[in-house]
């Protein structure tokens, strides 16, 4: 495939290419890639191995040239995560970044704007994080909220 | 205050009873299309199971509405614009709730973000079980709803104005993700 033959790393998974990089490659192959036809920024998404102890980050691209999709993925601590922004490489990367940043808390060096994205008055943890335990937070939360009865010697 | 009908003179709550028995008749929706409900309501409004044969009609604002249906599950953000679309609704007012979503939170009982049971912030007066429910079970739902405004049951709305201090503490909690006496992290 294309893209590994560019990276020099990396194994065929699906029809796809998935190339494991280190977090101070991954500016390089993304720029690689991207002048070599991989112009396509298709998304970016997030994995939490909580065995591991890991984050894992694929940027996902695709070339409309070879008509190939490539997986670089990154992996990064778990603790005080954070990765040196992309969104000078392609400006669509600050807007999942920001996603990212807000449901599992990775903070991303460089960009500006990780500012509350989707969820609302949000003051608890990152919520797709894998130790976010959502059963007990909904006992606390929403099962904790009383029905509101009618007094019988009223009526209304 | 009253009305009069030839030579006598109706008092305001007789009138305001007559006024309320009658609206059965012209139940003006207003379909908040939130979840997988919304797809159920084009063949209820259309030919094939004509809801105008029982003078149910769309409406297009909440101030012309007087039935508002949620249409299935609600995140917390949804709920502030529900709840801002019910107040904006003119009395007498009515709510039917979709699906076990709206009940107890059906397959997203345990998701951190969407509500479990929609009677805690807004009064509802009918719910409709199943996942989805049919079109039947919509029209079912309509011709219940008027038996109770027949009866002088459906007062979900009086309900609202007379215990409105408690739905708003329990919408503010949940608004807020407030978790009572703890400041925990999850």
């Amino acid at each position: 495939m294309k893209s590994i033959e560019l990276i020099g790393k990396g194994k065929e998974m699906h029809g796809r290419a998935y190339i494991e990089v280190m977090p101070d490659e991954l500016e390089n192959a993304i720029k690689k890639l991207k002048e070599n036809g991989f112009n396509h920024f298709v998304m970016l998404s997030c994995i939490d191995w909580l065995e591991e102890e890991k984050f894992e980050l694929v940027y996902h691209l695709w070339s409309y040239e070879v008509k190939e999709h490539v997986m670089l993925s990154v992996r990064m601590n778990r603790n005080n995560a954070s990765m040196p922004s992309m969104s000078h490489l392609f400006p669509q990367i600050e807007t999942y970044e920001r996603e990212i940043h807000e449901m599992y808390g990775i903070e991303f060096d460089g960009n500006n704007r990780l500012t509350p994205f989707l969820l609302e008055n949000w003051h608890h943890a990152p919520p797709m994080r894998k130790d976010f335990d959502s059963e007990k937070f909904v006992g606390k939360l929403y099962e904790s909220i009383p029905f509101i009865e009618e007094d019988e010697n009223e009526g209304i | 205050m009253g009305l009069y009908i030839g030579d006598k003179m109706m008092k305001y709550e007789e009138w305001s009873k007559l006024a309320i028995k009658v609206s059965k008749a012209s139940l003006w929706m207003l379909h908040f299309c939130t979840g997988c409900g919304a797809i159920e309501m084009p063949p209820v409004m259309t030919s094939r199971y004509d809801m105008e044969r029982f003078g149910i009609a769309p409406m297009a604002t909440p101030r012309q509405a007087d039935v508002l249906l949620i249409t299935g599950y609600l995140t917390v953000k949804t709920l502030r614009r529900v709840i801002q679309v019910y107040e904006q609704m003119q009395s007498p007012k009515y709510v039917i709730a979709f699906g076990s979503c709206t009940i107890n939170g059906g397959m997203y009982w345990d998701s951190y973000n969407t509500i479990k049971h929609l009677e805690k912030y807004i009064p509802v007066d009918v719910y409709i079980t199943g996942c989805m429910p049919r079109p039947e079970g919509i029209i079912n739902a309509f011709i219940k709803l008027m038996e109770l405004i027949d009866e002088g049951k459906a007062r979900g709305w009086e309900k609202y104005q007379k215990y409105y201090d408690k739905y708003k503490e329990n919408q503010r909690r949940v608004f807020n993700f407030e978790i009572e006496g703890e400041n925990e992290e999850y």
